[in-house]
C-alpha cells in the first residue's frame, strides 16, 4: 500500500500536469520536425535519370530499378550490363551514376553480397541512398550483405556516420528524458524537506527508493520513446531515403531495440537518482549529473569504434546498449548478447536501488550539512 | 514509561557527535574533526504537555528532535516514546510520533487533500480512518475551503496549516516540531501557535525546539534549556523562571556556563 502510494504520487505529479507531459513529449516532436527540415534541405528529392552499370544479378538489379522508378520522384534507371572494370571506370569518369556488383551466381541468401560503387556527384549519392535502402530492405529478411564502396570516401563517411549516429542519439535523448524527470523528483524532494517528512514515517527505505525508480523510469521511458520515434522516423528523411527503409527491420530487431532501451532507462534513472540523493540541492545534483552525462557520452562514442571488442562489453553499462543497438540497426540480430546486456543493466539498476535505499538510511547523507 | 506520572517521553543520557568536514572546521574555527552535538542529555515530557527545548543555534535542539523522530541514531544513551526505544524499535516510534520541521516546503503541484491522503498512506492509515481524520482535521483547522486548491496557489499561512495537519495525519500521541515558527511572518506564526494550543487541548504531547522566548512563555508547560549540547536547566516553566522573565533567566544561566561572553 505504501509502495503503491509512492508510485501513484510520482505518476500523479507527471500525468496531471500538462506542462510536464509536453516537456516529456516535446523533444521527440522537435527532433522529428527538425530532422525533416534539415533532410529537406540536404536531400531534396530530385528527379534523376540514373545510368547504372551492373555485373551479374540481372533479376535483382531489375527489382532495384523497378523500386526506384516507382518511388514517385519520376526518376528513371537505365541498366547497363558490363564487366566490373568497365563499370568502375564509367563511375569514376562520371559517365555512370553507380555500379552494382552482384556476387557470382547471386541469390538473396547468406554468404552472397552486393557491392554498390558510387561517386561524389549528387546523382550518384542519391542513387546509392535509394538503392541501398531497397537492397537493405531485401537483405534484412534474407541476410545477404550489402557493401557500399565510394570513390569519394569523405562523402561516404558522412553518410555512414549519420547511420552510425542513431544509437548515440538514442542514448543522448534517453539521458535527457531521465534527467528531466529525476533531478527534481529526488533532489527537489530532499531540498524541500518532504523527503525527511517521508523518512519520519514508517515506510521502508527500499520502498521509497523503488517508489521513485519505478514510476520515474516509466515516465522517462515515454520521453525516451518519443525521442526514439522522432529519430527513427526522421533519420531516413535526413539520409535522403524514405520510410520504407524502416520496414527492413524485423519484429525481432525492434523488440531487441526496445528491450535494450527499456533496460537502459531505469539504469540511467537510478544513476541520476543516486547522485540526486547524495546531493543537498537540485543545483548540486545537476552538477553531479553532468559528470554522469560526460561518462555516458564518452562510452557512447567509444562504442562507435568498439565493434571489434570482445563479449566482455556486455558487462559494461551504456557501452553494451549502444553497441548492440548499433549492430541491430546495422542488420545483425545479436539476440543473446542483447538479452545478456539487458540482464546486466537490470542487475546494475537493482544495485543502484539498493544503494539509494542505503543512502536514504544514512543520516550523514540525508541530514549532513 | 510511568503510567502514573503520565511520562510519555523519556530521554536517557543521549550523546551524539558529528564528523566535521574541513569546510565546517573552518566555519566553526576549530581544528577538531568531531563535534559533540548532544552530550549526555536526559529529560522527560508528560502527557498533554508542551515541552520546549530552548537554546541558541548549535545547542543541539534539532539533533535531539531528529533522534526522537528516529531520523538519526544516538551514539550513546537511548530515548523512549510511549515505552518504545528509538534505537531498537524505530518503526514503533514512527507510528506514534508526528514530525514537522520549519524547513518543510510542500510541493506546489499537489492539493492539501491529495497530500493528506498520501502521508496517511505513508503512515499505513486505512482509507476509512483516513477519511474520518480528514473530515475532522480539515474542519477543525479550516482547511475545507481550500482542500482542492494546489499548494502553489495557497498563502503561506494556509500552506503552514496543511503542513501541520499532515504531521498529525496518523493521530500520533507525540508531536515533534523543530523550530515551528522559524522564518514565519506574524500572521503565519499565529496560525502555528494556535495550532499547538489546539493540539494540547486535544490531549497530545508536544515537543518543540525554539530560540524564541515568547513562544515558550506563551505555550510551554515545561522547558529544557540546552547550551552546547548539555541540559543546563530542565523543569516546569515557573520553576525555571522563579519570578523572572524567561529571557532574563536564560541569560543568567548562559553567563553561568559560558562566562560573560555576550
Amino acid at each position: 500500500m505504501k509502495l503503491a502510494a509512492l508510485i501513484k504520487k510520482e505518476f500523479h505529479r507527471f500525468f496531471r500536469d500538462p506542462r510536464l507531459i509536453v516537456t516529456i513529449l516535446l523533444p521527440g516532436i522537435v527532433i522529428f520536425l527538425l530532422y525533416n527540415i534539415i533532410g529537406s534541405f540536404v536531400n531534396t528529392q530530385e528527379k534523376y535519370d540514373y545510368k547504372v552499370y551492373v555485373t551479374g544479378g540481372a533479376e535483382y538489379a531489375g527489382i532495384v530499378k523497378d523500386a526506384i522508378e516507382a518511388d514517385g520522384s519520376g526518376s528513371t534507371v537505365e541498366l547497363i550490363f558490363a564487366s566490373e572494370e568497365e563499370g568502375k571506370a564509367a563511375v569514376q569518369k562520371g559517365e555512370a551514376s553507380a555500379l552494382l556488383v552482384f556476387s557470382e551466381n547471386f541469390t538473396p541468401a547468406a554468404g552472397n553480397s552486393v557491392q554498390i560503387w558510387y561517386g561524389g556527384s549528387e546523382e550518384s549519392l542519391s542513387f546509392y541512398t535509394v538503392a541501398s535502402a531497397v537492397l537493405q530492405g531485401i537483405a534484412q529478411a534474407t541476410t545477404f550483405s550489402v557493401e557500399p564502396h565510394s570513390f569519394e570516401p569523405e562523402e561516404n563517411f558522412a553518410k555512414q556516420f549519420i547511420a552510425n549516429l542513431l544509437p548515440f542519439l538514442v542514448v543522448t535523448f534517453v539521458f535527457s528524458a531521465c534527467m528531466s524527470v529525476t533531478l527534481e523528483s529526488v533532489a527537489g524532494e530532499k531540498e524541500r524537506g518532504t523527503l525527511a517528512t517521508i523518512l519520519a514515517t514508517s515506510v521502508k527505505r527500499s520502498h521509497i527508493a523503488l517508489g521513485k525508480i519505478l514510476p520515474l523510469s516509466c515516465v522517462a521511458a515515454i520521453g525516451a520513446a518519443s525521442s526514439f520515434l522522432g529519430v527513427v522516423f526522421s533519420l531516413p528523411k535526413l539520409m535522403g531515403a524514405d520510410l520504407s527503409v524502416l520496414g527492413g527491420y524485423g519484429f525481432g530487431s525492434y523488440a531487441l531495440l526496445f528491450l535494450l532501451i527499456l533496460s537502459f532507462v531505469p539504469l540511467i534513472v537510478s544513476a541520476i537518482a543516486s547522485v540526486s540523493t547524495l546531493a543537498r540541492t537540485v543545483k548540486e545534483a545537476s552538477g553531479y549529473t553532468g559528470v554522469i552525462m560526460i561518462a555516458v557520452m564518452v562510452l557512447s562514442i567509444v562504442s562507435l569504434a568498439a565493434a571489434s571488442l570482445g563479449d566482455w562489453v556486455i558487462a559494461v553499462p551504456v557501452l553494451n546498449a549502444v553497441l548492440f543497438m548499433g549492430k541491430i540497426l546495422g542488420g545483425e540480430l545479436p539476440v543473446w548478447q542483447s538479452l545478456l546486456s539487458v540482464g546486466a543493466n537490470l542487475i546494475y539498476t537493482a544495485l543502484l536501488v539498493w544503494l539509494i535505499a542505503k543512502m536514504l538510511s544514512s543520516e550523514r547523507i540525508m541530514f549532513g550539512k | 514509561m510511568d503510567l502514573f506520572t503520565g511520562e510519555i517521553v523519556r530521554v536517557e543520557n543521549l550523546r551524539k557527535t558529528f564528523t566535521l568536514s574541513r569546510k565546517q572546521q573552518r566555519a566553526e574555527k576549530t581544528s577538531l574533526s568531531r563535534k559533540v552535538a548532544v552530550d549526555g542529555l536526559s529529560f522527560s515530557a508528560y502527557r498533554g504537555e508542551i515541552y520546549g527545548l530552548l537554546g541558541p543555534n548549535g545547542a543541539g535542539k534539532t539533533t535531539t528532535l531528529r533522534i526522537l523522530s528516529t531520523l538519526i541514531k544516538p551514539d550513546e544513551g537511548d530515548a523512549f516514546i510511549l515505552g518504545h526505544s528509538v534505537r531498537k524499535e524505530p518503526q514503533a516510534v514512527r507510528d506514534c510520533v508526528g514530525f514537522l520541521t520549519s524547513e518543510l516546503k510542500l510541493e506546489g503541484f499537489f492539493t492539501p487533500d491529495y497530500l493528506f491522503d498520501f502521508f496517511g498512506a505513508m503512515h499505513g492509515v486505512d482509507k476509512e480512518t483516513l477519511a474520518g481524520r480528514k473530515r475532522e482535521l480539515f474542519s477543525r483547522f479550516g482547511i475545507d475551503a481550500f482542500s482542492q486548491v494546489k499548494i502553489a496557489d495557497l498563502s503561506t499561512g494556509m500552506k503552514q496549516k496543511v503542513s501541520l495537519v499532515i504531521s498529525i495525519v496518523h493521530d500520533p500521541d507525540v508531536v515533534i516540531f523543530d523550530e515551528p515558527t522559524n522564518g514565519l511572518d506574524v500572521l503565519t506564526a499565529k496560525v502555528v501557535t494556535d495550532f499547538l494550543g489546539e493540539l494540547k487541548r486535544m490531549g497530545k504531547s508536544v515537543l518543540l525546539s525554539t530560540h524564541i522566548f515568547s513562544l515558550v512563555e506563551k505555550l510551554c508547560d515545561r522547558v529544557g534549556i540546552l547550551i552546547d549540547g548539555k541540559m543546563a536547566e530542565d523543569g516546569p516553566l515557573d520553576a525555571i523562571c522563579g519570578g523572572k522573565s524567561l529571557e532574563e533567566r536564560f541569560f543568567e544561566i548562559y553567563r553561568g556556563i559560558k562566562g560573560d561572553v555576550l
